[in-house]
């Protein structure tokens, strides 16, 4: 079986035809079609047939059995007029992590494999625990996109957030910012290091920065860190298994220490792509539809324990190949 | 002490001054000595015009709208005149006229009306600057504040999605909050419950001050309040459906309507509200991004450096550079009607930057003129005229944030970018247009 070859014309046919099912496509799609916008890639060049819209899945059904178009995407935005992207009102909330672009992998390959999705969905997982235990959000969808995840969040009250808002979020979510480390109050200025701040932004950072060091390899490019720091780095790193996080910076040294988290902390903007987040209509790919590059089922996860993408993302037509 | 209703009129201490001492609508048009006695009492009112002196509760009311408006064309004034407004002392005059306030607008002008925005935001401000004034008792204004919040949180939790208003603005960061399954922690004990086992090698009480500050609680509790006002005109609107409407407070609600009307001239008469004034684009005073855009893209990204980055600072810090300072929304023409300055200055100027591309923006790809044309608010036209204008909104100047996450390669702060906190290239315009 050869998995990640593109399908075929005649593979799409097969899927789209025998394999699809619109009862595939997510409710949260179905419920609202009438108000999204869709996108399609006919050709394998980029989603430029724009501005389509089903007034039922029916309609869409269809369009894609008969066009089983290359890719098929969705608005994340809600429209009074899909078909002119006017009258805005609402948007999910998305967070997209593109196994691809992960600033650490421990796998080194060139484009996607089995060890930087899985690591994507650590990443996920990390990022959902935030956003449901710190932000409190509730209504989270994970759509598995065919070379990474999508996170996708319906709460009311964060859907009519604007870009401004979005980009906060994400920053606190990935850990994009260093935290402070000077405080005060009446009595004086305190030093706080993050790693001794239990809860909010300052804990969310330092689980980001746990994650990025224990899967940085000795081939890991980070800023301003020479080959001799990040050996120390690796060297220490099992100190952190049991949070002892002081010690740590004691053996790196604090001011090489403080560059170390420098650098993840530019890194941790690209755990997302930052401009899905922040843009209010984007379309994203249609869960259930064809990843046609990877032949993988955009997919959405409903037990994140238990999904596999290579169980459960593979149309059938991708086990028949070496036949 | 400084009593919560100076604070919070919708408190239950307020709601009981206005239980006993607010009931007769038809004397509030009456002299009321104890009012101007108490104003007199201030050291640092301003006495020198007998005008400044409110004389009974709907003179207080308009003071308070006048107050409002002038302070929003000169925002660093501390307006003498208005001092009373800053002392305790007229406390329960000051809630009986926040209620007359919000009853008038409630009757006459709905929950959704200018009037009605106008009224919370009035509310906000005062309180904030209240606050403001109280820096010199810090004891005395924590004490206020706390219990303040604490009489709003008992009935609410405070989810942080109630900011996003405040977030967006930058006024708070996200980062600033401490949140536990969606709910800003405020309260001690609640501080205690969730994270005390959790902290090592400190004491949970200090780290409890230290992270659960001043600041964002007075801010939390400015919001709550004027989440509150809103709500308050809201139920007195829905109440005035079934009874007959108060011929006083629709007679007072006029009043309001012309005081505020005073603020709507004052941004119509072609300034952009504060006191930066729409004038010739000085070059020098351009923030490092700005020039570095100018100076045309090599790489990648040209289309969004040029349409959804230049074009909206080049015609704001041309025709609104105080659009972030002010509530009305300006279309190009209310500034500039016959689109002189925005086809002969602005346009040429971001042209330049175009082909300055590599390679040229407009030669691969002529119909991002059109994008420019729709960005200034003139709709998907290939020209620029007047019968478009509003089929697409006047895109408003993108902030710091966003230039870092979408072209990154523009960003090199310098000393004034850092000082001004890196919000809003504009912003480091108006800064220097200013000196
Ligand atoms: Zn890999």
């Amino acid at each position: 079986m050869e998995m990640f070859k593109p399908a075929t014309l005649e593979e799409r046919r097969i899927y789209y035809r025998e394999e699809w099912d619109i009862k595939q496509v997510s409710d949260f799609i179905s419920n609202s079609i009438e108000n999204r916008e869709f996108g399609f890639d006919h050709f394998g060049k980029g989603p430029n047939d724009r501005y389509k819209v089903f007034n039922t899945p029916d309609y869409l059904k269809r369009f894609l059995k008969s066009k089983t178009p290359f890719a098929a995407y969705c608005s994340v935005a809600f429209y009074e007029k899909p078909r002119r992207r006017k009258g805005w009102i609402k948007s999910e909330l998305v967070f997209d992590v593109d196994a691809k672009d992960i600033p650490i992998r421990t796998c080194g390959c060139d484009d996607v494999c089995e060890i930087c999705l899985r690591e994507a969905k650590e990443i996920v997982e990390g990022l959902i625990d935030t956003l449901k235990g710190d932000l409190g959000l509730k209504d989270i969808h994970l759509i598995y996109s065919g070379r990474g995840y999508h996170i996708r969040i319906f709460d009311a009250d964060v859907m009519i957030m604007d870009s401004d808002v979005r980009s906060q979020i994400l920053k606190y979510v990935v850990g994009a910012d260093l935290p402070k480390d000077k405080y005060d109050d009446d009595n004086g200025i305190y030093n706080l290091e993050h790693f001794s701040i239990p809860f909010g932004y300052p804990w969310v950072f330092t689980q980001r920065v746990k994650y990025a060091i224990n899967h940085l390899t000795v081939d890991s490019k980070l800023e301003d860190v020479n080959g001799k720091l990040l050996k120390d780095v690796l060297t220490n790193r099992n100190l952190l298994e049991r949070n002892q996080w002081g010690l740590f910076k004691t053996n790196i040294g604090p001011v090489r220490y403080k560059k170390v988290i420098k650098a993840i902390t530019s890194l941790n903007m690209s755990l997302v792509d930052a401009k899905v987040t922040i843009d209010l209509k984007r379309i994203l790919r249609l869960p259930s539809s064809l990843h046609s590059k990877v032949s993988m089922r955009c997919t959405e996860v409903k037990n994140i324990d238990t999904f596999d993408p290579f169980e459960d993302a593979v149309p059938g037509f991708v086990w028949e190949r070496n036949e | 002490m400084i009593p919560m209703s100076f604070i919070n009129p919708l408190s239950d201490e307020g709601k009981q001054i206005v239980r006993k001492d607010g009931g007769d609508l038809d004397r509030i048009y009456e002299e009321n000595n104890q009012l101007i006695a108490s104003i007199n009492s201030i050291k640092s009112q301003k006495i020198s015009d007998d005008d400044y002196i409110p004389k009974n509760y709907v003179d207080l009311v308009i003071k308070r709208i006048e107050w409002y408006v002038e302070k929003k064309s000169d925002s660093k004034n501390k307006f003498k005149k208005y001092a009373f407004l800053f002392d305790s002392k007229i406390t329960k005059f000051d809630v009986i006229a926040f209620y007359i306030l919000c009853q008038a607008v409630g009757i006459k002008f709905g929950p959704n009306s200018r009037e009605s925005r106008a009224i919370v935001e009035l509310q906000g401000q005062l309180i904030e600057n209240r606050l403001e004034e109280l820096n010199f008792n810090r004891r005395a204004k924590r004490e206020v504040v706390q219990q303040v919040m604490n009489e709003l949180i008992v009935e609410d939790r405070i989810r942080w999605t109630l900011l996003a208003d405040l977030i967006s603005s930058k006024k708070i960061s996200l980062q600033d909050l401490v949140l536990k399954e969606g709910n800003i922690i405020l309260d001690r004990e609640e501080f205690m419950e969730h994270f005390e086992e959790m902290i090592k090698n400190r004491q949970p009480e200090k780290m409890y001050n230290i992270f659960i500050g001043d600041r964002i609680k007075e801010l939390i509790i400015i919001k709550m309040i004027m989440q509150n006002t809103e709500n308050y005109i809201k139920n007195v609107h829905e109440m005035s459906n079934t009874v007959e409407p108060n011929p006083t407070l629709l007679k007072i609600a006029d009043e309001i309507s012309e005081a505020l009307s005073k603020e709507i001239r004052h941004y119509s008469s072609g300034f952009a509200g504060g006191n930066a004034e729409a004038s010739p684009l000085n070059a020098e005073l351009f923030p490092p991004c700005i020039k570095l855009a100018l100076e045309g893209i090599k790489s990648g990204g040209r289309n969004e450096v040029i349409v959804l980055f230049l074009t909206p600072f080049l015609s704001y810090a041309r025709l609104n550079p105080s659009v972030f300072g002010s509530n009305t929304t300006l279309k190009i023409s209310d500034v500039d009607p016959d689109l002189n300055v925005t086809k002969n200055e602005i346009i040429p100027m971001i042209y330049d930057a175009a082909d300055r591309c590599i390679p040229p923006l407009f030669d691969d790809q002529p119909q991002e003129k059109v994008n420019i044309n729709a960005k200034l608010g003139f709709g998907m036209h290939s020209d620029l005229s007047l019968q478009h204008e509003g089929e697409t909104k006047w895109y408003t100047p993108m902030g710091c944030d966003k230039v870092k996450m979408n072209m990154p390669a523009l960003c090199k702060p310098d000393e004034i970018c850092k000082r001004l906190k890196e919000i809003n290239p504009l912003f480091y315009y108006l800064d220097k247009m200013k000196k």
